[in-house]
């Protein structure tokens, strides 16, 4: 198995930067999700690395050895499409038999690969049939197969669930997890959908018009969004972001507008200075209208089964709220809520980055600076 | 189709009187294209079929039937080894015109390179070029060639057949890319990949285009005229034989273009699916 490393990797197509400086290092075994919204340049990072597609800069290593200049099929990878892109003409056993062929195996060699690999993914009683006569699913795992039989350093994986429905594509997703503890393959794996890189990642990446945007866990890319552009990608509904202001308020900090106010439980004196204020839905609460926290009325309350998501607006923002059903609330409702301190994100409203809280030594003469951007945690 | 679509009680339904007085009057139009179609070559295979004496008879049916004129036009030629010559002759063409094509349009389907467009360009526009503008210089090169009088030389001028060439650049356009990509993956060079994936996946569509190109070289008169002179060695230049200063001699004409027609009529009725479904998928309908 593999270790893959970006360098500055760019693709320009005239005039549009699909793909933007990326600086990447996977490791062996790592199961790393590319994720961002369409046309953000996932599919080109991914080609780019199979060796599909040439960058315009930057360079592509394997294993630390320099494989931007090297043909797709002498770099030792395996790609899983969306469209599955099985050869119609041929049947499954030939599909899955096809890199082993081309790199002209012995027919006993192959016949007992491909026998092996397709037991491996139940695919043995349909071994004869044509891709047209298999379900999505099927095809789904004659084009997973094809690609494990040539025991390759890393996988690829463009979208390979996205032609499923909803169950199935929930059982596949644990075949693919599975089959990656139990490989300890190297995976990089590109999706839009959140819930299968929440699920399946070791680590993700999130892109946003090539650039990439924050690299970590699943936890760390839901729980510290480094940008507004994460806080809002991720979750369902995604956080909450409304306008506000960091003011001062004796020693303590709070964050307000004008029907918003919330202590941010860091002592501390500095001139105000707008901010993002994020906040996930399933960290508001309901709290007495006398006490500080958010006023909105609520606009429509949508029924998730276990949950419900209030929809509400604030001023003239929107804001939503989820938690366990009943929530008790119905349209045109007053609402008033309030969040834990360390449930509050802020973010920097021009740059749209994290802001963190970082003290000033005591020594300084300054007077302390306003939260600004840094990696270290508040 | 259209006939389907005209009969259709929906159709009826749906607009009513009117409706139905279009759909009769689509019935009478139809009717008389088919029968302007098939009526030379009814009239064709009746004529052949009459005794010598009847030729000039304008009964529709022809009675009694002979087959004099097909014994006639078998003594006075060659005709098996003209159809022998024939068939050959359009098997080599199609065969290398689709080779051609089949490498001309994967590269301009599958490839970027420079002055792609430029060359496609021209490659397409030697369609729009008369055959009576390049009939000459290829004559004298033919003859420079020593290549007159032999179907090597009938055949090798006509092998890049551009109307070959646009259709499988379209059907490849269309060809899905991931499939190719995949291939790449799989460890293909672009040779492998042609033969491979891309030959196999578009049999039905090389098979129809195939056997137009056949059907094009089978029915071809004049550059064979011209290349093999005097020589009848394909049947349509057997058809000569029949025509002469003094009048022609119109029973074993008959009998011989009804011998010509033959193949072509056979070959559609056994694949006519292939041939209508390379129409319509050529877009050319
Ligand atoms: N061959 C190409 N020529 C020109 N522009 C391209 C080409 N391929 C991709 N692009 C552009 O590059 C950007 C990124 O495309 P890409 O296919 O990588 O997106 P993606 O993240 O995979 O999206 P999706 O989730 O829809 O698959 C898009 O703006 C797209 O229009
Ligand atoms: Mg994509």
């Amino acid at each position: 198995m593999s270790r893959i490393h970006l360098q500055g990797l760019t693709r320009r197509f005239g005039g549009v930067t699909a793909v933007d400086d990326i600086w990447l290092d996977v490791a062996d075994g790592e199961f790393l999700v590319l994720l961002g919204p369409s046309g953000c340049g996932k599919s080109t990072l991914l080609r780019m690395i199979a060796g599909l597609l040439a960058p315009t800069d930057g360079r592509v290593l394997l294993d630390e050895a320099d494989i931007t200049h090297l043909p797709a099929r002498e770099r030792d990878l395996a790609i899983v499409f969306q469209s599955y892109a099985l050869y119609p003409h041929l049947s499954v056993a030939r599909n899955i038999g096809f890199p082993l062929r081309a790199r002209r195996w012995s027919r006993d060699e192959i016949q007992a690969k491909v026998a092996e690999v397709a037991a491996v993914l139940d695919l043995s009683e349909l071994v004869a049939r044509k891709p047209k006569e298999l379900s999505g699913g099927q095809r789904q795992r004659v084009a997973l197969a094809r690609a494990l039989v040539r025991d390759p350093g890393a996988f690829l994986m463009d979208e390979p669930l996205s032609n499923l429905d909803a169950k199935l594509r929930s059982s596949t997703r644990a075949e693919i997890s599975g089959l990656h503890r139990r490989l300890g393959a190297t995976v990089v794996y590109v999706t839009h959908d959140q819930v299968e890189a929440m699920t399946m990642a070791t680590r993700i990446v999130l892109l946003d018009k090539g650039r990439l945007e924050q690299v970590g866990t699943p936890e760390e890319v839901y729980d510290r969004p480094e940008s507004t552009f994460v806080a809002g990608f991720l979750g369902s509904p995604p956080m909450n972001l409304l306008t506000a202001e960091v003011v001062p308020d004796g020693d303590a900090l709070r964050v307000r507008a004008a029907d918003l106010d919330l202590p941010l439980g860091i002592t501390a004196d500095t001139p105000p200075r707008p901010v993002a204020l994020g906040v996930r839905p399933e960290h508001l609460r309901l709290t007495t209208p006398d006490a500080a926290g958010i006023r909105g009325v609520v606009r429509t309350v949508e029924n998730l089964g276990s949950e419900e998501v209030a929809h509400c607006v604030v001023g003239d923002e929107r804001l939503c709220l989820r938690g366990a059903r009943p929530l008790g609330l119905h349209a045109g409702d007053p609402v008033h809520l309030t969040a834990a301190p360390e449930n509050l994100h802020l973010f920097d409203p021009g740059s749209g980055r994290r802001l963190a809280w970082q003290p000033v030594p005591s020594f300084s003469h300054h007077p302390p600076p306003l939260p600004h951007p840094a990696p270290s945690p508040i | 189709m259209t006939a389907a679509a005209v009969v259709s009680p929906v159709d009826d339904e749906a607009v009513g009187e009117s409706g139905r007085a279009r759909s009769i009057a689509g019935h009478v139009v139809l009717t008389l294209l088919s029968v302007a179609c098939v009526f030379p070559i009814y009239w064709l295979y009746a004529t052949s079929l009459r005794a010598p004496e009847d030729v000039y008879s304008l009964s529709v049916l022809p009675w009694p039937l002979s087959l004099e004129n097909y014994a006639d036009a078998f003594a006075k030629t060659d005709m098996v080894g003209m159809l022998v010559n024939t068939t050959v002759m359009a098997v080599l063409t199609a065969l290398g015109q689709l080779l051609v094509a089949l490498l001309a349009a994967y590269a301009f389907a599958a490839w970027r390179f420079r002055f792609q467009k430029l060359l496609y360009l021209m490659f397409v526009g030697t369609w729009l070029v008369p055959f009576q503008v390049t009939m000459l210089p290829n004559y004298v090169l033919l003859s420079r060639l020593d290549l007159l009088d032999t179907l090597a030389g009938v055949i090798i001028p006509t092998l890049c057949s551009a109307m070959g060439v646009l259709l499988l650049r379209q059907h490849l356009m269309g060809f899905p890319k991931e499939l190719l990509d995949a291939a790449r993956m799989d460890g293909r060079s672009s040779w492998g990949i042609l033969w491979t994936v891309v030959v196999p996946t578009l049999r039905p569509v090389l098979a129809a285009l195939g056997i137009l190109l056949a059907i094009t070289a089978w029915n071809e008169y004049f550059w064979p005229a011209l290349v093999l002179r005097r020589g009848n060695d394909v049947v349509q230049l057997g058809l000569r034989s029949f025509m002469g200063t003094e009048g022609n001699d119109w029973g074993p004409l008959m009998a011989t273009a009804g011998l010509t027609c033959l193949p072509v009529f056979l070959l559609y009725l056994v694949l006519q699916r292939h041939i209508v479904n390379a129409f319509v998928r050529s877009g050319l309908k």
